[in-house]
C-alpha cells in the first residue's frame, strides 16, 4: 500500500454519529481499533456548541415561538414538537436536503455530530421476549435471529454506562434494567396507576417511564464528565450538565479520550467501495460538504449508522457489478418492510380531585403504559398494540379583564386550575414490502447523490389500532374517574414519530433478510448496520435503546471475528 | 435586559434572520442583520404608551420600563401573517387619530384616564378590536415573560433540580 492511501486507512470506519454511531465508535475505539468516524453534518462539541442551552426564556427574541419566515420555508420540519425558535440550529431545514415523498411523509433529520441524539425524547424501554418472537408468532415479516436472551445482556451494558432511570416493576412485557433511581410520581397519575391495577387486575400496569437521564450519578457516569441531571425540561437544545445521554456528552467524547478515533464532520458519503476481487467492502466514497470533493477512505470493517433512511440510501447507492442493486442486496429486499410507529391518537380529560394537592419542580419524563393488547396472545381484531405516555399536571391561568392596575395586579396572582391528564399512543405497525424507500431515478441532491424517494403509509391495520386505542384509553379514563374525555386522530404522515426503521432486516434467511443476527450482511460480511435500519419489526418501545444494544453486541461480534481473521 | 441589546432589537425587523449561516437561524440576537423597522420611531414611542396604559408602572416596574413594546413590535414583524401586520399598523394610525380628533393631542400627550379610555373605546369598536386584543395579548405576553417579572415577582426557576408530585396547594 502506498504512503498516500496508508493515510486514508483506517481499522474501522462509522458512518454517522448519532445514537448508534457514537455507540460504535466508543466500542470500537476502546477494543483498540484505529477508527474513522463520518459525519456528514457540522460539529457540535459538548457544551461549547448548545448556544441556546443556558438561555433564559426572556433571552429569546420570539420568546421561542418559530418565526412565520421559518415555518413557511419548512413546512415540514416545523411539525416537530422539539423545533423551536432555541433548537432551529439542530434540525434540518427542508430546502436544503430535498427528498420526494411519493407519500406524504415528515422525515425529521439532525445533521451534526450527535445526530438527533441531542434532541431525541430519551424513553428507554427494553423490548421483551413477546416484542421478538412477534413476526413469527403473528406471521408477518420475518422471524428474528435473536431473541431477548441474545440482547439483554447488552441492553444491561448500554444502560450501565447511558445512565438509564427506572423503576424495576417485574414486568414480562417490559423486561427490567440496571436502572438509577426513577422519577418522581405525582398523585394523579398515581391515582391513575392504582385504578387501573384495581380495575384491570394488572392486566394493564402504568408505570414510570424508563429514561436516560441521570437521577444519581454513578461513577461512570462522573468519568465521562456528566452530572446529575437538573430538571430544566429543556433537554433537546443540548445539556451542559451532561444530564441525560447523547452521543456528543457521552460516547463520542469517550470515543476521542482513546486517542484511536478520527472524527471528521462534513463528511457526507457517497456510497460503499466494494471489491470484486477481494470480496469485500474496502472503503467509503466521501464528499466534503464544504468542498465537494471526493475523497476514499479505508477500512478493514465498516459501520453502518447513518439512521435508519439514510443508511438505506447509501446502501443502494454503493453499486458494483457484483450489487448492480445496492450492497448485499441479493434479494431485491434492499429498501423494503420500512416501518414506523403510529402516534396519531390522544385522549385527553380533567380531573375534579385532588384539588388541595399539586407539584412543584420539573421532571423530564411521565409514565408510561406499556403494551396490554395482544402481548400474550392474539386477542383483537388487528395485530399486535400499542404503547402509551400518559402524565397528569396543573396548570394555572390569571385573570385578564380591563387594563391598568387591576389588570396588572391579577396577571401576578395566578390561579391554579384543576388536574388535566392526557395520553398518546404508540402503536406497532407492520412491515410490509409494500412500504419502502428507493433512490429517484432523476432527482438529485446537492451532492450528485439520487434522493431518497419514500414511500409509505398506514394500512388497516393501523386504523384499527386507532380506533382500540381512542376506545381503550377512554375506557381507561373513565375507569379512573376523569371528566371530559376528549380525543383527537392528528392524521399525521408517517415520519413525524421520528421512529421510522428497517429497509435493511435482520432475519435467518439470505433470501429474505439483508442482515445476519450478528447485524453482519449476509452477502458482504465486514459491512454491518446497527441503526434502525436493520429492525425485522418495530414493536412498540422507542427504539434507540435497542440500537445502542445491538451496536455494542455487534461491535463485540465484529472485532472477534477480525481478531480470527474471518472478516 | 440589557439597555445596549433592547435598543439594537428595536431595530429588527422582517428577515432579520436571513443573515445568518444556515445552522445558526433563529437564535444569535448580535450576529443579526439590521434591517429596516416596522414601525416608526414615533409608532413606537406610541405602542410604548400603549403597552404602560394596559401594563402601568405601580409599585413594580410597567410594562414601558420592561420595554415590551420592542417585543411586541418583535413579535408582529417576524411572526405575524401580513394581515395581522396590517391590522397592528392600522390599529395605531387609527388610535392616534382618533386621540388627535376627540383630545386634540396626541395619545403621548393624554394623562392616564384619558388613555384608558381611548383603549376602552377600541375594545367595544367592531374594526378596532382586533388590533386592542392583539395588543393586549402580546403586552400580557412580553410582560409575563420579560426578565423582570420572571426572576423578581412570579418565581422561575431555570433548573429546579426537583419534582415533587403531591405537595398541598398553597393558600394565598
Amino acid at each position: 500500500m502506498g504512503d498516500a492511501k496508508k493515510q486514508m486507512t483506517y481499522d474501522a470506519i462509522v458512518i454517522g454519529s448519532g445514537i448508534s454511531g457514537g455507540w460504535a465508535a466508543k466500542e470500537l475505539c476502546e477494543k483498540g481499533l484505529k477508527t474513522l468516524v463520518l459525519e456528514r453534518g457540522r460539529d457540535v462539541r459538548h457544551v461549547t456548541d448548545y448556544p441556546t442551552g443556558m438561555m433564559n426564556p426572556w433571552e429569546f427574541e420570539h420568546r421561542n415561538q418559530l418565526p412565520l419566515e421559518i415555518k413557511q420555508q419548512n413546512p415540514i420540519i416545523s411539525k416537530c414538537y422539539a423545533f423551536y425558535e432555541g433548537t432551529t440550529h439542530f434540525f434540518v431545514k427542508d430546502a436544503e436536503h430535498p427528498y420526494v415523498q411519493e407519500k406524504p411523509f415528515d422525515w425529521i433529520r439532525g445533521y451534526q455530530v450527535g445526530g438527533k441524539s441531542l434532541m431525541w425524547a430519551r424513553q428507554t424501554q427494553r423490548w421483551s421476549e413477546y416484542d421478538f418472537q412477534g413476526p413469527a408468532r403473528d406471521g408477518f415479516a420475518v422471524d428474528w435471529p435473536i431473541r431477548y436472551a441474545d440482547i439483554a445482556p447488552w441492553y444491561s451494558y448500554v444502560e450501565k454506562f447511558a445512565g438509564i432511570s427506572g423503576n424495576k416493576d417485574g414486568l414480562p412485557q417490559l423486561p427490567d434494567g440496571e436502572f438509577l433511581p426513577p422519577h418522581e410520581w405525582n398523585c394523579v397519575e398515581k391515582h391513575f396507576s392504582q385504578q387501573m391495577a384495581k380495575h384491570y387486575k394488572g392486566g394493564r400496569p402504568v408505570i414510570m417511564g424508563r429514561a436516560a437521564h441521570i437521577t444519581q450519578p454513578k461513577p461512570i457516569h462522573l468519568q465521562q464528565g456528566r452530572a446529575q441531571c437538573q430538571r430544566r425540561e429543556i433537554c433537546e437544545r443540548g445539556c451542559p450538565y451532561g444530564g441525560y445521554f447523547s452521543s456528543n456528552s457521552s460516547t463520542i467524547p469517550w470515543a476521542m479520550k482513546t486517542g484511536k478515533m478520527t472524527l471528521r464532520p462534513h463528511s457526507v458519503v457517497h456510497s460503499i467501495i466494494y471489491d470484486e476481487q477481494k470480496g469485500r467492502a474496502t472503503g467509503v466514497r466521501v464528499i466534503d460538504a464544504e468542498t465537494k470533493q471526493m475523497t476514499e477512505f479505508y477500512a478493514r470493517i465498516i459501520f453502518v449508522n447513518a439512521a435508519a433512511l439514510n443508511t438505506n440510501l447509501i446502501l443502494l447507492n454503493s453499486t458494483s457489478n457484483r450489487f448492480p442493486n445496492g450492497l448485499g442486496n441479493d434479494n431485491g429486499l434492499l429498501g423494503k418492510y420500512v416501518a414506523f410507529h403510529n402516534y396519531r391518537a390522544r385522549v385527553w380529560a380533567e380531573y375534579d380531585g385532588m384539588l388541595d394537592s399539586t407539584t412543584e419542580g420539573k421532571r423530564p419524563n411521565s409514565p408510561y403504559i406499556p403494551r396490554f393488547r395482544n402481548v400474550f396472545k392474539q386477542e383483537t381484531d388487528f395485530l399486535r398494540g400499542y404503547a402509551a405516555g400518559f402524565g397528569a399536571g396543573r396548570g394555572s391561568h390569571t385573570k385578564q379583564d380591563g387594563i391598568g392596575a387591576d389588570l396588572k395586579a391579577s396577571l401576578l396572582k395566578p390561579i391554579l386550575g384543576g388536574w388535566y391528564v392526557g395520553s398518546h399512543m404508540m402503536g406497532e405497525t407492520i412491515p410490509k414490502e409494500t412500504n419502502f424507500v428507493a433512490l429517484d431515478p432523476n432527482q438529485k441532491d446537492p451532492f450528485g447523490i439520487p434522493q431518497l424517494r419514500v414511500s409509505v403509509d398506514y394500512d388497516d391495520n393501523d386504523e384499527k389500532m386507532v380506533k382500540d386505542y381512542l376506545a381503550q384509553m377512554t375506557e381507561m379514563f373513565t375507569v379512573a374517574g376523569f371528566k371530559n374525555i376528549q380525543s383527537s386522530d392528528s392524521k399525521q404522515a408517517p415520519g413525524l414519530d421520528i421512529h421510522e426503521m428497517g429497509g435493511v432486516r435482520m432475519g435467518k434467511d439470505p433470501k429474505t433478510s439483508l442482515l445476519n443476527k450478528w447485524n453482519q450482511l449476509h452477502a458482504c460480511k465486514n459491512v454491518f448496520v446497527t441503526d434502525g435500519a436493520c429492525m425485522t419489526s418495530t414493536s412498540t418501545q422507542n427504539p434507540s435503546l435497542t440500537y445502542m444494544a445491538l451496536t455494542a453486541r455487534a461491535v463485540d461480534y465484529a472485532v472477534k471475528e477480525m481478531k480470527k481473521n474471518l472478516i | 435586559m440589557k439597555r445596549r441589546n433592547a435598543l439594537k432589537s428595536v431595530a429588527l425587523g422582517v428577515g432579520a434572520l436571513a443573515g445568518l449561516p444556515a445552522w445558526a437561524n433563529g437564535w444569535n440576537r448580535d450576529t443579526v442583520r439590521q434591517t429596516t423597522p416596522l414601525l416608526s420611531p414615533r409608532q413606537d414611542q406610541l405602542l410604548a404608551e400603549i403597552a404602560e396604559a394596559i401594563i402601568p408602572t405601580t409599585d413594580t416596574p410597567g410594562a414601558k420600563e420592561l420595554g415590551v413594546h420592542t417585543f411586541i413590535q418583535k413579535m408582529v414583524a417576524d411572526c405575524y401573517e401580513p394581515k395581522a401586520q396590517a391590522t397592528f399598523s392600522k390599529g395605531l394610525e387609527t388610535l392616534e387619530a382618533t386621540a388627535q380628533r376627540t383630545l386634540g393631542k396626541s395619545f403621548a400627550a393624554a394623562d392616564a384616564a384619558q388613555r384608558t379610555s381611548l383603549l376602552k373605546t377600541l375594545e367595544t369598536d367592531a374594526e378596532a378590536k382586533g388590533f386592542f386584543q392583539m395588543v393586549k395579548n402580546l403586552t400580557i405576553r412580553g410582560y409575563l415573560t420579560s426578565e423582570y417579572v420572571m426572576t423578581n415577582l412570579t418565581g422561575f426557576q431555570m433548573a429546579p433540580g426537583y419534582y415533587k408530585g403531591c405537595v398541598p396547594v398553597k393558600k394565598s
